[in-house]
């Protein structure tokens, strides 16, 4: 199964690898940014629109 | 473009007073990023602009955790702290490039957040916005429509309405007496800064006091002899719980944005110079709000956080701030002792901070974004005045501040001065330049006055006063233990036209077809302005006393059924005593009733006792018919009542003494009225744009008014065009007002010339205009300072002039945000020549 583990967007938590942050990058009308949301190291990622393989 | 081209054309912006284009070629290229980044939060008529979108991720979080707790055995204070804990563990967070400062109520930067959990009117407004939707449509409609089934019936606003007394209730919703509900989480919550926020303690520093004080308890409760004296510290260590919970998840979030500006650095970022920028924001974040800040980016950074985490738990409608005062000694250490600041980059961090809190944003009811055009709530920092010693206050950041105002050019902050007899020229001077620079702001306030009213009306002792900050736009309120008030209702805010309105109706309203007012009989019978008078006082009374009640109401019961754990964390009476920050026992107390559309009742007054009662010209019941047909047919008649009769602010005693007897009946009336802390109900002429957002709502009166016409601009203003004998004579006719007794404050509006104060010999006459003002014992004035020609300009090509900013009333606006009759209402105001 793909989960956000294995995405180039995930950062795992040092002080709990079954967590972590899916950090990205957007650029939307007015201006740039870096956004993280936190998610879980085994959800499944199969439906994300943004995943990427590492 | 060439550095000796781009100073050239700076100085023709600014000698065309066109400041605006000045500013983006002066400010650096981080400020110009940054400022051009925001999203608008203001509504434009009512509604957002296009792309600012309503945020649905912190309900669904908060949703699913109260679903998760509905059958916890947490008492709710516990339950409510661990929903907004959820949220601030779980919601996305972002930083912009550039950005120096982080942090932000929702979850990205066009998104306004939505607390579902406060009224279920709110979330009704919510699913019936036609614009701030976010896309997919459909998909989003469902979920705002399971979010808002399931907090039906358990809002903040549902819990509390049974215990309203349905006749008050009902007259407040029709929306013709009052603007706003009482709610503890939606008003204007004013902060403990002495303790917070003077680098004695930090989040921590609190969770170990509190742990300390849980634990005093639980050994005290678990005596073998158990005491009636142990009962209430149950229901403490509950608060102090939900304290903790609050204090920790401040923390986390904090470490969040650390870790997210690491891994950007680490994993993305190739700028070395813009790498160091993010380890110094993880650096920063990593240290506050735990632990007080050491610099000035700490402590920007952890008031940023403390306004973050409170406008997560509540509605804040304002920013009670005083940041020269509590971020001056960063800054000075930094720019002056240390020297690891340049004064320009200094200025980047407080131009960033202004930027930051300009794009604060929560989901507003329909009522509060056309009452507050262009703004999301008035975020008035108050700026210099006197220590608590009495000495002058004022600091090298307090100039930085006017700098980087006249550089980002928001409308919200706005500033507000506290000036005194000590304030140097230098400070005088930055205060002009914004005025003169067309910012609408710093408002200037009278501080000594102020001080004194502070402590006649809620019994301030002299030192607390001198703390004062502006609780919303107006009213001073003390940052201290006991003086700072944690929340005002602005449902205490009365439409006093309705007054006047009432006198000729004996209550009756017209537009919402109720009886609201009190029955004062039939005014045709009415034989001597004495009798019309006696009405007026009664009607005064009646529907001050509806909004006071429902205020107190809410006040009393509020700590208990919707509880302020984070407010309470931060401030010392809740941390020591373990009661909600709301708890009326707690506090002194530092209630207003803000009173919109005050002078339509002193004009109509004055216009009823010369031309039917002196004059004789008129009957009461000629007058009376002419009212309820709202003057048609009657437009000769009309016009006599309009110029025919006196005005206020024409140094007329005819009309001023009818002002002055007004508002000392208030007075008088304010202390016979109580707050649930024992104290007083001063009221506080001025009004936001509720001279629009009530046009429609107040019938005709006898100063010559339509229903439909724009009520006057606010507070003590004299009517747009009405004052006819020049600035002297307005302030002649304020100055008759004693500004410590009369009420709480009273605005001022006053439109100066651009051409006319221009260069020293501008300074020079404004100084002397701020000198009489202040000789006069007049508490505030503020000042538009933009001509009509921009103003039309602005009016035909908008694009071209969206950081033109305005005064409207309480508060600043871009004058491309405010709605068109608000700004021909504007532009209507007579100009002074000084």
């Amino acid at each position: 199964m793909t989960t956000c583990n294995h995405c180039k967007h995930y950062f795992p938590l040092d002080e709990d690898q079954t967590k972590g942050d899916c950090v990205r990058r957007v650029e939307d009308q007015r201006q740039s940014y870096y956004q993280s949301k936190p998610v879980e190291a085994n959800k499944d990622a199969s439906s994300c629109p943004f995943y990427s393989t590492k | 473009m060439s550095a000796p081209e781009m100073k050239k054309t700076i100085l023709d912006f600014e000698k065309n007073f066109e400041w605006w284009w000045a500013a983006e070629k002066k400010r650096s290229k981080r400020l110009d990023y940054l400022r051009k980044a925001i999203w608008k939060k203001g509504a434009i008529g009512g509604l957002y602009a296009p792309g600012v979108k309503v945020d649905l991720e912190r309900p669904v979080l908060q949703t699913e955790k109260a679903k998760e707790l509905e059958f916890s055995p947490d008492p709710y204070v516990v339950k409510f702290a661990k929903m907004i804990a959820h949220c601030l563990d779980n919601k996305t967070i972002f930083i912009t490039d550039h950005a120096q400062l982080v942090g932000y109520t929702g979850s990205l930067p066009n998104t306004i957040s939505w607390d579902p959990s406060a009224a279920s009117i709110l979330s009704e407004e919510v699913y019936n916005d036609p614009t701030s939707t976010p896309e997919p449509v459909d998909k989003n409609l469902k979920i705002i429509e399971e979010v808002k089934a399931y907090w039906s019936g358990k809002t903040d606003l549902d819990k509390m309405m049974p215990h309203f007394d349905f006749d008050d209730l009902m007259k407040i919703l029709s929306g013709s007496i009052s603007w706003g509900i009482p709610l503890t989480r939606g008003g204007y919550s004013g902060k403990d800064y002495e303790y917070l926020m003077t680098g004695k303690r930090a989040f921590q520093d609190i969770i170990d006091q509190i742990d300390k004080n849980i634990e005093d308890a639980d050994q005290k409760v678990h005596q073998p002899t158990a005491k009636r004296e142990f009962f209430p510290l149950y229901e403490k260590m509950n608060n102090w719980e939900a304290m903790i919970i609050m204090l920790e998840a401040g923390i986390r979030i904090a470490k969040r944005y650390a870790r997210l500006a690491k891994i950007i650095a680490e994993n993305f970022e190739t700028d070395p110079k813009r790498k160091q920028e993010l380890l110094k924001i993880a650096e920063t974040c990593e240290r506050v709000p735990a632990h007080p800040p050491r610099n000035l980016q700490e402590s920007l950074q952890y008031d940023i956080f403390i306004q973050m985490i409170s406008r997560t738990e509540a509605i804040e409608g304002a920013w009670p701030a005083r940041p020269d005062y509590y971020h001056g000694p960063y800054y000075d250490k930094d720019v002056n002792i240390d020297k690891t600041l340049t004064k320009e980059e200094a200025i980047d961090l407080v131009g960033e901070f202004l930027i930051r809190a300009a794009e604060v944003c929560q989901f507003k009811p329909k009522w509060s974004r056309e009452g507050l055009q262009g703004i999301d709530g008035t975020w008035v920092w108050t700026l210099g005045g006197v220590n608590k010693d009495g000495s002058d206050a004022c600091n090298d950041l307090t100039i930085a501040f006017m700098q980087a105002a006249r550089l980002v050019r928001v409308a919200n902050p706005t500033f507000a001065f506290r000036w005194h007899p000590r304030v140097k020229d230098e400070v005088m001077r930055e205060i002009f330049e914004c005025i003169r620079q067309g910012l609408g702001y710093p408002t200037l306030r009278n501080d000594p006055i102020l001080i004194a009213n502070a402590m006649h009306w809620h019994k301030h002792p002299i030192d607390e006063a001198r703390t004062w900050v502006h609780q919303a736009c107006m009213s001073p309120c003390p940052t201290t233990k006991h003086g700072f008030q944690p929340m005002r209702m602005a449902n205490a805010t009365a439409n006093c036209a309705k007054i006047m309105e009432y006198v000729l109706s004996s209550g009756y309203d017209k537009t919402v077809n109720m009886q609201v007012g009190a029955d004062t009989g039939d005014p045709r019978n009415f034989t001597d302005f004495e009798q019309v008078f006696e009405a007026w006082v009664k009607q005064m009374k009646t529907i001050f006393s509806i909004l006071v009640r429902a205020v107190n109401m809410a006040r009393v019961i509020g700590p208990k059924l919707t509880p302020r754990p984070f407010l309470s964390s931060i401030s010392e009476r809740s941390v020591e005593s373990g009661l909600d920050v709301c708890e009326p026992s707690i506090s002194r107390g530092n209630a207003w009733i803000t009173a919109f559309t005050w002078v339509e009742n002193i004009d109509s007054l004055a216009a009823v006792k010369k031309l039917v009662f002196d004059d004789k010209k008129y009957t009461m019941a000629e007058l009376k018919e002419a009212i309820d047909k709202n003057w048609e047919g009657n437009e000769k008649m009309r016009i006599d009542f309009v110029r025919n009769a006196p005005k206020w602010g024409n140094d007329d005693n005819y009309v001023d003494d009818i002002m002055v007897r007004c508002l000392r009946e208030a007075a008088k009336f304010s202390k016979e009225i109580e707050c649930p802390c024992g104290n007083t109900w001063p009221i506080l002429p001025e009004n936001v744009s509720g001279n629009i957002h009530y046009a429609n709502v107040v019938g005709a009166l006898p100063n010559g008014r339509r229903l439909g016409d724009a009520l006057y601009d606010g507070g003590i203003s004299p009517g747009p065009g009405l004052d006819k004998k020049g600035p002297t004579a307005v302030l002649k006719s304020c100055a008759k007002i004693d500004h410590i007794s009369d009420g709480r404050a009273f605005l001022l509006n006053q439109r100066l010339s651009p051409t006319q104060l221009e260069g020293e010999k501008g300074y020079q006459l404004w100084k002397a205009y701020i000198r009489t003002w202040a000789d006069l014992g007049i508490d505030h004035v503020q000042f538009n300072m933009v001509d009509d020609k921009t103003l039309r300009s602005a009016q035909k090509e908008p694009e071209n002039y969206q950081e033109v900013i305005v005064r409207v009333a309480g508060y600043s606006a871009h004058f491309v945000d405010i709605s068109r009759k608000t700004q021909d209402n504007i532009i209507q105001r007579t100009v002074q020549g000084l």
